[in-house]
């Protein structure tokens, strides 16, 4: 069903209503005249019947001029009855008044029909009635008989008057009516509900109180609805805006406003900054001190941040230790140079929390719209770039976003898509540099180096994606692969010449991250004799988690496997490792190597030699590629040597020839 | 919306059902008359109500008469004289209903013998003229071969004749009916004749309608030919019940009196065939009488 305004409605309502009242209208005044009619016929009825019976005592022939005053009276009296006539026998008229009618007058007595159809006519239609008078001599009778004239003038006024008052009645009623209906539905119901319309639209300005209940409960609940509505908006725009812990805009909020300010920038060629914060070092804080009170620190950078920047300045949380302020309207970059400085220096200013004084640091990346990026995304990305760069670059500083920075960061992420490829397709291969016994000049181990070989980049150095693999993890599968395939090697070798070559392979920290890296080293080994296989590790395997890292190293020394300590005299040099970590070998680095021929740096060699004897550890001399460098090794009793005197890594089958040669 | 209409036009029905008008009521115009006994009866036991009948009782069978020739009565009680009479003024008058006819009801009243009046130079004739009075009078002075022309017509309705006094210095002659005999009686008038010993005239009393009435509420009167034999049964059966009932009606004469009047007249409200062949000659058409 099809809906309908109330003004319509009540329009429909008032035209039914004068319908209705037309048919009352109509009905009361066929009763009226119905009513008029009965009275009027009763009347002339009553008439009649006492001139008939009045007649028929006394009129007698000759004499009937006698009688006409009762007939006389009766046209007076009865304004219904303009004139009667009498007529004899023969349909003579013997009597005619002329009181209400001209003199003369006849009337067609043809129109006359009997007085006692009078009930089934209608008096207002009808013009004439008839009865017949009986008189008698002596007992014979004669007749005579009398036509009544009605004066359908005079009731046809009388209706009509009767009619006029009723429809002026019937009018003013009706239209009293509907203009009450009118205004009473147009005031107190209609206009309120366009207010409350209006009201539920915009749900601004409520309206007064109403008189009509029902929609006064409307406005009320409206009222009590919108304010609620109003509240849980404000609350869902701060949910949906702001960072629940620190109250600063979060990252929909931030991107939201940096498309605004980028639009804004477009059309007036206005630049802005993004200056990425990333708090040093909070992952220690957390798990040192845990969440709670990281969520402290968190809410105290915020207010810091809050205070050290303009109120035109945005400031947001990523999430974790990460905010971002947008700089706006600055003149230069020594405006931004000047905020990110002071930015600097309110951070790492001393704060007490929970009655400890606390420092803690940040590394900021600034990135310009629109010359480092146009979007969104671009921003953040470079000035995350440049955050990062910060942080290689020692930390608590910032740094701008540069095309030096992006390179690298793009190489970075080509290269890790490299390895991931090359995990794939198999592009990783192992050559091995052979480990020369110096006195007697023989091949004795070697070490297995990591290569990749794109098929479109060709050679990439592995220090190039080693770190970047420790970066994204990967190499943890790369240094399964590296185990899997020296192991295998190992195998091929077994029942040839080469069978007591021992293979040494390197093993990054980050692959101590991996639990279960001792028993992959375990099954991936156990089809060897584990002898023949060397791990190669840097001091700064130890830096993290010493106590359960030893625990894993240790457990791979039970397996059989002999340890190596690559990198020998750089670093830290700790004796102490030496002593708690059960070496097998220690690897002299070829700085030393390179600068042997200096006394300083002889005598170093010397002594490391000396400290290998006499913890009975043997000494490989890595990068050697002189015949004067050999010379000096061999003179200060050094046992091994690794370099490209002898040979740079080469693939297994170079190696193998190498092997055959020496 | 289709049920609130719904129950609008029905509530609309319902009140215009109840305005709705019911059987219209007819309206019978009688008189005072032993032989209409059982319309008084069932009047008074609230049958004619019932059918929605109203009873006008007038003086005389002439002002009965005349209220139907005005239209005010659409059932009138007659006898053939009133019947023919209305017919030729009205054109629409026919019996229904059979009452009574007059067994002795109708009489002629004397203050002197049959003979005496014979023999008088000149007699006071009061008589309703314009009813059966004046058949019985012209059989009366025709059978007694009385001339017609040394009597003197006086025309008055049964009331006046009623108190009529008897001067015997006159010769009287009167043409009444029961019960207004039983006055005139008093006062020393004797019956001279009456329906009971008149052989050559039949006075048939009858309920007389208009055809419209006829043909529209033709059980209506079927079922007040019903109260009507009721009546009757009742009247036969238990006269002293009805006496009570009807005295009123009959200028509150005595029970004596009331049986002696229901003496006078036959009941032919169950008419047998032969007889209602018979009275066709008074233009009684058996077709339209409701046995």
């Amino acid at each position: 069903m099809n809906s309908l305004s109330i003004k319509s409605f009540v329009i429909i309502v008032i035209l039914f209503v004068i319908g209705l009242e037309s048919l009352i209208f109509y009905n009361f005044f066929q009763d009226s005249k119905r009513s008029i009619n009965e009275l009027l016929t009763n009347s002339l009825q009553s008439d009649v019947l006492n001139l008939k019976h009045y007649m028929q005592k006394n009129l007698k022939q000759k004499d009937i001029n006698e009688i006409v005053s009762h007939m006389d009276n009766l046209i007076v009296i009865n304004p219904v009855i303009r004139d009667i006539h009498i007529l004899d026998n023969n349909k003579n008229i013997v009597y005619n008044p002329d009181i209400r009618m001209p003199q003369g007058t006849v009337h067609a007595t043809g129109e006359c029909i009997p007085i006692s159809k009078i009930v089934e006519t209608d008096l207002f239609a009808q013009n004439c009635y008839s009865f017949s008078i009986k008189t008698y001599k002596g007992l014979n009778p004669q007749y005579y008989y009398a036509n009544i004239y009605i004066d359908s003038k005079y009731i046809d006024n009388l209706v009509m008057q009767q009619m006029k008052k009723t429809l002026l009645l019937f009018t003013i009623a009706t239209f009293l009516f509907s203009i009450i209906l009118w205004l009473l539905s147009k005031y107190y119901v209609i206009l309120p509900l366009k207010e409350l319309r209006q009201y539920a639209y915009y749900s601004e300005n409520p309206p007064k109180n109403f008189f009509i209940k029902e929609l006064e409960s409307i406005r009320y609940s409206l009222s009590i609805t919108f304010k609620r509505l109003k509240k849980e908006q404000e609350q869902l725009y701060n949910l949906s805006t702001k960072d629940p812990l620190s109250g600063l805009y979060n990252r929909l909020s931030l991107i939201e406003k940096l498309n605004w300010l980028i639009s804004k920038g477009q059309r007036d060629k206005d630049e802005f900054a993004v200056l990425f914060l990333d708090l040093d070092n909070f992952k220690n804080v957390n798990d040192s001190k845990g969440h709670e009170f990281g969520d402290k620190i968190l809410l105290h950078i915020s207010k810091t941040l809050l205070k050290a920047t303009r109120k035109n300045d945005i400031v947001s949380r990523l999430g974790g230790d990460e905010f971002v302020v947008v700089l706006s309207e600055f003149k230069d970059e020594n405006k931004i140079v000047e905020i990110a400085q002071r930015l600097k220096e309110n951070l790492s200013k001393p704060f007490k929390l929970d009655d400890e004084e606390f420092t803690i640091t940040a590394s900021m990346g600034i990135a310009i719209y629109p010359k480092d990026g146009e979007d969104v995304k671009t921003l953040l990305k470079n000035a995350d770039i440049a955050m990062y760069k910060s942080k290689e670059l020692g930390k608590n500083n910032y740094q701008f976003f540069t095309d030096d920075i992006n390179k690298a960061v793009q190489e970075r992420i080509s290269i890790q898509k490299t390895i991931r490829n090359a995990l794939q397709n198999n592009h990783f291969k192992l050559f091995y540099q052979p480990k020369v016994d110096i006195k007697t000049n023989k091949i004795v181990a070697c070490e297995a180096l990591i290569r990749l070989i794109d098929p479109i980049e060709g050679m990439i150095p592995p220090y190039k994606f080693i770190s970047i693999a420790e970066e994204n993890m990967s190499i943890i599968p790369l240094g399964e692969w590296i185990i899997k395939e020296a192991v295998s090697q190992i195998k091929k070798w077994e029942q040839t010449p080469l069978k007591d070559i021992k293979v040494s392979i390197n093993l990054s920290g980050v692959q101590f991250k991996d639990q279960e890296l001792l028993q992959k080293i375990e099954m991936l080994t156990k089809d060897i004799d584990r002898s023949k296989f060397d791990i190669e590790l840097t001091e700064s395997v130890l830096i993290e988690e010493f106590q359960e890292r030893l625990n894993v190293i240790k457990n791979i020394k039970k397996l059989g496997i002999s340890l190596s300590l690559d990198d020998f005299g750089t670093g830290y040099s700790s004796l102490s490792y030496l002593k708690d970590i059960p070496f097998d070998t220690l690897k002299i680095d070829k700085a030393f190597i390179d600068n042997i021929y200096t006394k300083d740096d002889l005598t170093f060699i010397n002594m490391i030699i000396g400290i290998a004897d006499d913890l009975e550890l043997n000494v490989v001399a890595e990068g050697v590629e002189t015949k004067e460098q050999l010379k000096l090794l061999k003179e200060i009793n050094c046992e091994q040597y690794q370099g490209y005197l002898c040979s740079k890594p080469v693939p297994p089958k170079e190696f193998e020839e190498l092997f055959s040669k020496n | 919306m289709t049920k609130l209409l719904t129950l609008f036009l029905a509530v609309v029905l319902t009140f215009s059902a109840c305005s709705s008008e019911n059987d219209k009521e007819i309206v019978i115009s009688t008189n005072e008359w032993i032989g209409y006994t059982p319309l008084f009866y069932a009047y008074e036991k609230g049958e004619l109500d019932k059918l929605h009948f109203k009873l006008i009782k007038n003086v005389s069978l002439a002002e009965a008469a005349n209220l139907y020739a005005i239209g005010k009565a659409d059932m009138v009680t007659t006898t053939q004289h009133e019947y023919h009479s209305l017919q030729a003024a009205t054109h629409d008058i026919v019996p229904v209903i059979l009452m009574d006819r007059s067994n002795g009801g109708d009489m002629v009243l004397s203050n002197k013998s049959t003979e005496a009046l014979k023999n008088s130079p000149q007699i006071y004739a009061y008589l309703e003229i314009d009813s059966i009075n004046k058949e019985i009078l012209i059989d009366f002075i025709t059978h007694n071969k009385i001339d017609k022309n040394k009597i003197i017509f006086i025309n008055k309705d049964q009331k006046q004749i009623q108190n009529i006094t008897n001067d015997k210095t006159k010769d009287i002659l009167i043409v009444t009916y029961n019960p207004y005999n039983i006055a005139l009686e008093a006062k020393g008038f004797q019956e001279i004749a009456s329906t009971k010993n008149i052989n050559s005239i039949l006075v048939i009393d009858a309920l007389c309608a208009r055809d419209k009435i006829i043909k529209t509420d033709k059980q209506r009167l079927i079922q007040l030919k019903k109260v009507l034999d009721n009546a009757i049964n009742t009247i036969e059966q238990d006269p002293r019940a009805s006496y009570k009932v009807v005295a009123k009606y009959l200028s509150n004469i005595s029970y004596k009196e009331y049986l002696n009047s229901l003496k006078q007249i036959k009941w032919i409200n169950k008419p047998s065939k032969e007889f209602l062949d018979y009275i066709q000659q008074y233009g009684y058409k058996k077709d339209t009488i409701i046995r």
